[in-house]
């Protein structure tokens, strides 16, 4: 429409709103006027005044109805009658405070959980980073195509540092472009042993993202300036206030980190935490990365996968010109690497940018939602029965409304209005349970997982997306559930509805009573599905706990050491090794000890690819490289061959596989003495052969592992794992005050061995407990619909019930009739239930340590279990048919 | 009563804007003149009539006053804003243009 147009209209419409009467009043008149001269026109053609009168009538079609017709021509109508639906919605509501409590509770619920945890993913995921000017930070992520060879040390998609200068020299869409080395470990020494996580950032890491220290300065150019040359540090406010007491004159202090001093010249502001999900405690120069670990140059390795980038975006420059911009330089990287194309992510910066973050996120993040959305609609489907119980009571209404002229759409309109009071009330109410729990709930969860993040970063506080997805939510919701039962109850048969009384009527009500089973078949369906997941994780998680991993874990201390890290020399590593077995091999109670590239069950794996020497198919196959007396410390026999003797290093030509291994390259065939090529080419042959053991992934049942003796190479990255019999604390000291008589400085943590095996169930206790909440919600959510379902067909039937009776039927054969009428819709939905979720179980085999997916003990107790509940819920309203008195029943009419 | 010739869809408000183009008039003349004018053929029943003098009203282009008539009698009356003899320009024109094209249709000689 034309502006000019509004400035006619607007007004016409303001009046025809606020001014309703007056326009109705002109309205009545102008059709009177026209009434009178029609009439005095027919009476001049010589009929009666009252023949006149009628016809005039007659040709107009119904006076109020034109009249209507004149209201909808204005189009404000809808208004008026919202606002009047409104009205009468909310005197429906009050007027029935128990349906309004049952169904504002149901969505709620329903509309809460689904708000809290879109507010956590929100916070995770979407919100933009907590600095000035978020949105014109962009992050930058690399992916490769073609012929790669690349050391994807932090991360496939992540730069190398001459990568980064590429980019940050060649650019002309960034007011400054940034790199950091996210997670870097780093031991603070000094008194205050402790392991912080930080990161290696370069020097405009504080101005590119508009982030100033609190105290001191953060860090400058100069800095920067010479590799290892300037030791200064930005540490954050959380290290600050905590480890250092918020000790004011700490700017300008040295702080130990890996045995290097750091002058502090900045705290970093309270509300930055660095910009990964995972606070970061402090912030060194880029140049100082060989410093903080000696183990690589890496600022010299272009090949090397180590850095995130994050540009800001210079004012009046779009996405499409950074693409563009980014793209040419990408494309000249790329010409020195023939046969690789680099393709550029770039998207405004959140927590979590990686492309592999996100890749992992993305499933994770769909089936939450799926299973929150599931009870949702399990919530919904309760109310929409509620509704269309109660469109039975109000038939007549409808009936009466239909008669006298309402439009089907109108009365449509006008019951999901009352619907979407009934959503918004709930939701309103939901979302705001969910803003005020979700806070310690998420800190709850975060306490769960196997990380030493006490705190996230994330913020779960609601901002416009999570209202938006609340108010969108609710409004969906109450469409959902008020649609049908809507168009269910406007449609009907005037005639019937309203000579006859509610129990004769059978036809029109045929309908209602199937899309109620509908509905209840549908909420258990759902419900089965999450039970279902619920069961499976249960049973997963019991079998963990039961099953025999192969090895023996009890009486097994472990202690991990990182020396290169600390800045230890090979020769010095082994010096301190070999004097470290000495002396806790000297401790009471320590039986023996040994040592391993990775400790069973660490989450810490090598692979390679192998091939058998003869043929051409490649083989991934993990290994660990570990010191003759690994094999009895962890408790793993040798079947075949022999274990490694002490004196064996890398350089020797032999190595263990276990029998997996062996019948995957050589089946039918022995495999001592085999020959195994490495990827480098080298070969080894097999002297011994080990039992199947579960030591990289629990759950694995025929793991494809090898062995590699360990030499002086091992030493400075490595897990010490001591056999004890006695008191694990006693042993646990003993080995600290070795560790620590020899370098006091060295961060000491010994765990038991079994420990590692709680890192691996906890993500399915998450998921289980998390299912198993919903489910149960969800049970709860479905026996209702039951129960609501069953007492509507028995009060619906009590007239039939009492004819059968009265004619001799025998009582446990009414409630037989009524069971079997209310269990239809149960088995109809428990079969899709069980068959969607054996349909997409498999999803969950990752946290079922090789428990089938399939696993027919879950598989049959849950629908039991969901069969019982369901038979309660009806066998209660089913009573009351039972106790059904002839006399009354037939009197009822 | 003689079944009416049913209007093409949108025609309606064209006619109505056409016959208050000519000079101002309440709802009952323009219902009378209508049926003059088109010799009895088109036929507007008075219930679709005022629906659609209300929705020409308020798209803006016609307007509507209060007068009182040769019998002393107040009516309302209805005049073309400039709006609406702009859309009367461009519906005629459509108008001329569709009836040409239809006419010419018809014409075609069967072979």
């Amino acid at each position: 429409m034309r502006p000019e147009h509004w400035l006619y209209t607007i007004p016409l419409r303001l009046r025809s709103l606020f001014r309703g009467a007056l326009a109705d009043q002109e309205l009545d008149d102008e059709l009177h006027d026209h009434l009178e001269r029609k009439t005095d026109e027919y009476a001049a053609q010589g009929m009666t005044r009252q023949e006149a009168h009628r016809r005039a009538r007659l040709d107009l079609g119904g006076f109020e109805q034109t009249k209507e017709k004149c209201r909808d021509a204005r189009r404000i109508n809808w208004i008026e009658d919202f606002v009047q639906d409104l009205r009468y919605g909310l005197r429906m509501l009050r007027q029935n405070p128990g349906f309004t409590a049952a169904a504002v509770l149901a969505i709620a619920l329903g509309v809460g959980i689904n708000v809290g945890i879109f507010s956590v993913l929100n916070g995770a995921a979407l919100r933009l980073l907590p600095i000035p000017r978020a949105e014109q930070v962009v992050s930058i992520d690399q992916i490769f195509h073609g012929r790669v060879t690349r050391d994807a040390h932090n991360g496939p998609s992540m730069f190398s540092y001459s990568e980064y200068l590429d980019y940050r020299n060649h650019n002309h869409v960034f007011s400054g472009l940034l790199a950091y080395e996210p997670y870097v470990e780093a031991t603070l020494g000094g008194g205050k042993m402790r392991e912080l996580s930080g990161a290696l950032a370069t020097c405009n890491y504080f101005d590119v993202l508009g982030e100033h220290p609190a105290q001191g300065r953060g860090l400058l150019e100069s800095d920067c300036a010479t590799p290892g040359g300037n030791a200064v540090v930005v540490i954050s406010d959380d290290l600050w206030r905590g480890t250092f007491a918020s000790d004011p004159s700490l700017v300008g202090k040295r702080i130990i980190l890996n045995r290097t001093a750091y002058t502090v010249v900045g705290i970093a502001p309270p509300g930055f935490k660095g910009t990964e999900p995972i606070p970061s405690s402090f912030w060194v120069p880029i140049t100082m990365q060989k410093e903080l670990d000696p183990w690589r140059d890496r600022m010299a390795d272009d090949n090397l996968s180590w850095l995130a980038l994050l540009g800001r975006v210079q004012r009046d420059v779009t996405m499409e010109q950074v693409r563009a911009d980014l793209d040419v330089t990408a494309v000249q990287i790329d010409q020195l690497h023939p046969g690789r194309t680099t393709s550029l992510a770039i998207r405004t910066a959140t927590f979590f940018n990686r492309q592999m973050e996100r890749e992992i996120l993305t499933p994770v993040v769909s089936v939450i939602l799926v299973a929150f959305g599931l009870v949702l609609l399990v919530a919904c489907a309760n109310v929409a029965n509620l509704l269309l119980a109660r469109a039975s009571v109000r038939q007549k209404e409808i009936a009466l409304r239909l008669s006298i002229g309402a439009s089907r759409s109108r009365l449509v309109r006008q019951l999901l209005t009352e619907s979407l009071l009934l959503s918004l009330i709930g939701g309103a109410l939901g979302s705001l349970l969910a803003f005020w729990s979700f806070t310690s709930i998420t800190r709850l969860m975060i306490s769960y997982l196997p990380h030493e993040a006490t705190t996230l970063t994330v913020n779960v506080a609601p901002d416009f997306r999570v209202l938006a997805y609340a108010l969108g939510l609710t409004l969906f919701t109450g469409i959902a559930f008020g649609l049908i039962p809507a168009l269910q109850s406007s449609r009907q048969d005037l005639n019937t509805a309203l000579k006859e009384d509610d129990i004769q009527r059978g036809g029109g009500k045929v309908g209602g009573l199937f899309l109620r089973s509908a509905l209840v078949g549908t909420q258990v369906a759902v419900s089965m599905v999450l039970l279902l997941a619920t069961g499976l994780l249960l049973r997963g998680l019991y079998y963990a706990q039961t099953l025999d991993p192969g090895f023996e874990m009890k009486g097994v201390a472990t202690l991990f050491l990182n020396l290169g890290e600390q800045g230890y020399s090979g020769s010095r590593g082994t010096e301190f090794m070999v004097s470290l077995q000495q002396r806790i091999s000297g401790l009471p109670g320590v039986i023996e000890v040994a040592q391993a590239e990775c400790a069973p069950l660490s989450h810490d794996f090598s692979a390679d690819a192998f091939t058998v020497v003869g043929r051409v198919e490649k083989i991934g196959i993990e290994y660990n490289h570990v010191s003759p007396e690994y094999f009895s410390v962890v408790g793993i026999p040798i079947v075949r061959g022999r274990g490694f003797l002490p004196g064996e290093t890398h350089d020797s030509p032999g190595v263990v596989v276990t029998e997996s291994t062996g019948r995957r390259l050589w089946p039918d065939e022995d495999a001592l003495a085999k020959t195994l090529r490495e990827s480098s080419g080298r070969e080894y042959s097999v002297i011994g052969v080990a039992r199947d053991a579960q030591v990289a992934h629990l759950g694995d049942v025929h793991p494809t592992y090898l062995y590699f003796p360990a030499g002086p190479q091992d030493n400075l990255r490595v897990y010490v794992l001591v056999r004890y019999a006695g008191d694990f604390l006693a042993t646990a000291k003993g080995i600290r005050n070795v560790v620590q008589s020899l370098d006091a400085d060295l961060p000491v943590d010994v765990t038991k061995l079994e420990d590692y095996l709680e890192v691996w169930r906890q993500p399915s206790r998450i998921v289980a407990a998390l299912s198993g909440a919903l489910g149960a919600l969800a049970l709860l959510l479905a026996s209702i619909g039951v129960y609501g379902v069953v007492s509507y067909g028995v009060s619906r039937r009590v007239h039939e019930i009492g004819v059968r009776i009265a004619l001799g039927a025998d009582r446990t054969e009414v409630m037989k009739l009524v069971l079997e009428q209310a269990m239809r819709p149960v088995l109809i939905g428990g079969v899709v239930g069980v068959a969607a979720c054996a349909a997409v179980s498999h999803v969950l085999s990752s946290m079922l340590f090789g428990l089938s997916a399939h696993d027919p003990i879950a598989f049959i107790s849950v629908p039991l279990l969901l069969l019982i509940v369901a038979m309660v819920a009806s066998y209660i309203p089913a009573r009351r048919a039972m106790s059904v008195d002839p006399i009354v029943a037939l009197r009822y009419e | 009563m003689s079944k009416p010739v049913d209007l093409v869809q949108g025609t309606l408000d064209m006619l109505l804007l056409k016959i208050l183009a000519l000079e101002p008039m309440n709802g009952f003349a323009v219902s009378q003149r209508l049926k003059q004018v088109s010799g009895d053929v088109l036929q507007v029943s008075d219930g679709s009539l005022y629906p659609a003098l209300h929705k020409l009203e308020q798209e803006g282009w016609i307007t509507a006053e209060w007068k009182t008539s040769e019998y002393g009698r107040r009516a309302k009356y209805y005049s073309l804003t400039k709006l609406g003899r702009r859309q009367l320009e461009k519906e005629a024109d459509n108008w001329g243009r569709l009836s040409s094209a239809i006419s010419r249709v018809i014409k075609l000689k069967e072979a």
